[in-house]
């Protein structure tokens, strides 16, 4: 872990180090100041991502191009590449490195996922509270080496826009980050009627405003997830979003055979988010752009991940077969009808209508909700279901002719959108709406 | 002779009489503690399924995750279940006060072999319960496990994990009640390790190749990628 104060920074390297009581020596060590040594910093970096030495000197370099003279401290778990990053040349003569321990706490109990990375942004939160900074800025995707200027990119936002929350927008291949793309963000956009690309990041600005009241909720008992509920507090709040174009992010290659886990990570608190905010999200009706900056980018290079759709087709009809008398506690009786019609067809004629997957989702978080059955089990049978969507849309987009996923994703949206009456009747009389 | 014969009579009849004068007070008293807990069942059923259709039990029941129990109870309400549970426990209760109210040895010592085993009934049902429950609960595990896994025979599985688990509850509430527990004992070995032996034979015999296929693809996952990371799906 490791601060860097950069320039700009009102104390002098002999005033820094006489506070520390360190001696200084000739050739620059890392040292290990507490917070309350270090004072106060206006920008707190939090890197919960694998980051090398070159990238990091990089990062630093790019934040020090931020018009007014902030104290910008970085965090990061990875001690040894870190002190060796700010020790080189790019940053020595403008950075003083220190390592900070206590600051990037390490979650308490060992958690994984979502809610294991939630803890981390809440203790980045933490620590920009203890350093009392304006704003905070979170990177957790991996980094290539043309994307240090990244947290520049998210801060930048935060001081001259005075911006509440800094949302990345990615330029991305067609089959990458499709549970964002297929459920998250068209429902969020559907929910709180904002268009928000990427509202789960995970690489946030955060103003002292939005995480004061994230850090609130927390010592109030109101179990907020980090990653989850950043954006629907901000959009409930009423909070200055912005959205800023950040090129191409890296995808590792996707296994399709194991999401069961990772819709039950992901959309577990999505929708205890959607439960607590039901009473603004009923009233908002139709969405509207939010200000976006930075020149929108390409995919920097081809697609090349290849979907297996027979798999995908076989395991929504497997999951037909077998979990009729689970999704028939969630689903109406018409769109099991026509899940057992989708299951009758070939691979070729595969297609699940928008509308339907919109009607399932929005029943599956009714049924979250309502807890019809273990909400893990329920999340997990929504698997096959999900499967049979991607199956679809790659379907779309591989024909010939097909259109551009931007625009088939558009149309998704604008689908859970018209379908926002359902829920909102399904969500106020889940007994008496039933079609 | 005759007298002999008439002397035997009238003691006959008297006896007959004088046990049949000290049974009958007991009868009424039977009939009457019958009909007096009848109607305090109903009472108290109504008052209990008041209260909890105000509380809307059923709703939270669901929510408290033991939506299960409304598939076991009458019309699918749980809350009649416990309403109707009370009125027969009152019923039954007022059926012992009044088997109690015979003055004979064999009533008494009745009526306490009945309370000393009331415990070992609760024990057992509470064990059938949670055995059913947990049965359900993993099962549908399994279920939705194996299906997302893409297993053919997703459902053969749910269903012997399930009857597992039940078989077991059930001999442990045998066991609980103290019926014929040897025998219960030596079924319940055989049963089960029929079930296991079945299952791994079915599953080994059928699907060796998959099963061998994805062994081999799980420890080169292992090797190569531990965990799916669900930042990549955003």
């Amino acid at each position: 872990m490791l601060v860097s104060v950069r320039e700009g920074d009102p104390r002098s390297l002999e005033e820094t180090t006489r506070d520390l009581n360190v001696e200084a020596e000739p050739t620059p060590q890392p040292m290990n100041p507490t917070a309350e040594q270090i004072g106060s910093a206006d920008l707190v970096v939090g890197i919960l991502t694998e980051l090398d030495s070159n990238a990091l000197a990089k990062m630093c370099d790019a934040l020090s191009t931020l018009p007014s003279p902030l104290r910008i401290a970085v965090l990061h778990d990875d001690q040894q590449k870190a002190a060796a990053s700010v020790n080189s040349e790019t940053t020595q003569e403008r950075a003083f490195v220190f390592h900070v321990p206590s600051l990037l706490a390490k979650p308490s109990v060992p958690t994984t996922g979502i809610v294991g990375m939630s803890e981390t942004y809440q203790s980045v939160f933490a620590a920009a509270e203890k350093l009392q900074a304006q704003g905070c800025c979170i990177i957790a995707s991996k980094l290539e080496m043309a994307t240090p200027p990244w947290a520049w990119r998210i801060a930048q936002p935060l001081f001259e826009s005075q911006a509440d929350l800094v949302l990345p927008h990615y330029a991305r291949h067609k089959f990458e980050g499709l549970l964002n793309a297929s459920i998250i963000a068209p429902m969020m956009r559907a929910l709180y009627g904002k268009r928000i690309n990427n509202p789960m990041g995970p690489d946030f600005g955060v103003s002292q405003r939005l995480f004061q009241k994230m850090l609130a909720a927390k010592v109030g008992g109101n179990h907020l997830n980090a990653l989850a509920s950043l954006t629907p507090t901000a959009l409930c709040q009423n909070l200055q979003i912005i959205e800023v174009h950040f090129g191409t992010r890296s995808y590792p290659p996707t296994d399709w055979s194991n999401m069961s886990s990772v819709l039950a990570d992901v959309l577990a608190p999505v929708f205890v988010d959607m439960e607590r905010n039901a009473p603004f999200w009923q009233r908002t009706r139709t969405s509207v752009p939010v200000r976006v900056m930075g020149e929108p980018h390409s995919p920097s290079d081809q697609d090349s991940a290849v979907m297996d759709e027979r798999t995908m087709v076989e395991s929504f009809q497997l999951g037909n077969r077998e979990l009729q008398e689970i999704w028939s506690l969630v689903l109406p009786p018409s769109s099991l009808f026509e899940l057992r019609k989708l299951s009758r067809l070939s691979i070729e004629q595969f297609r699940m209508p928008d509308e339907l997957w919109v009607r399932i989702v929005y029943d599956f978080a009714l049924a979250h909700r309502l807890r019809t059955i273990s909400r893990d089990h329920l999340l997990r049978s929504m698997t096959p279901l999900y499967l049979g969507w991607v199956a679809s849309y790659a379907r779309d987009l591989t024909l010939a002719g097909a259109m551009s996923p931007e625009r088939r994703l558009e149309r998704l949206s604008l689908a859970y959108e018209a379908g926002k009456s359902y829920l909102v009747s399904r969500w106020r009389w889940p007994d008496r709406f039933n079609p | 002779m005759w007298d002999h014969v008439k002397q035997a009579l009238v003691d006959s009849t008297t006896r007959f009489l004088t046990r049949l004068a000290n049974f009958l007070p007991g009868l009424a008293a039977l009939i009457v503690a019958l009909l007096l807990s009848a109607v305090l069942a109903w009472i108290l059923a109504a008052i209990v399924r008041r209260i909890l259709m105000s509380l809307h039990f059923d709703e939270r029941l669901g929510s408290w995750g033991f939506s299960s129990l409304a598939e076991w109870s009458p019309m699918k309400s749980p809350t009649r279940l416990i309403s109707r549970s009370i009125a027969a426990l009152v019923i039954l209760s007022g059926f012992l006060i009044g088997v109690a109210a015979f003055d004979f040895e064999w009533t008494y010592l009745f009526v306490q072999k009945i309370f000393a085993y009331i415990p070992d009934i609760l024990a057992a049902l509470l064990v059938l319960f949670v055995g059913n429950v947990l049965a359900r609960f993993l099962g549908r595990s399994v279920l939705i496990g194996a299906v997302n896994l893409n297993l053919q025979y997703a459902r053969f599985l749910s269903v012997g994990v399930k009857w597992i688990v039940i078989v077991l509850a059930f001999a442990m509430a045998l066991e609980h009640l103290r019926i014929a527990p040897g025998i219960v004992e030596l079924a319940f070995g055989i049963l089960f390790g029929g079930i296991v032996l079945t299952l791994a034979l079915s599953i080994g015999l059928s699907s060796k190749d998959l099963i061998a296929k994805s062994l081999e693809r799980d420890v080169k996952k292992a090797s190569t990628e531990p965990v799916e990371d669900p930042l990549r799906h955003l």
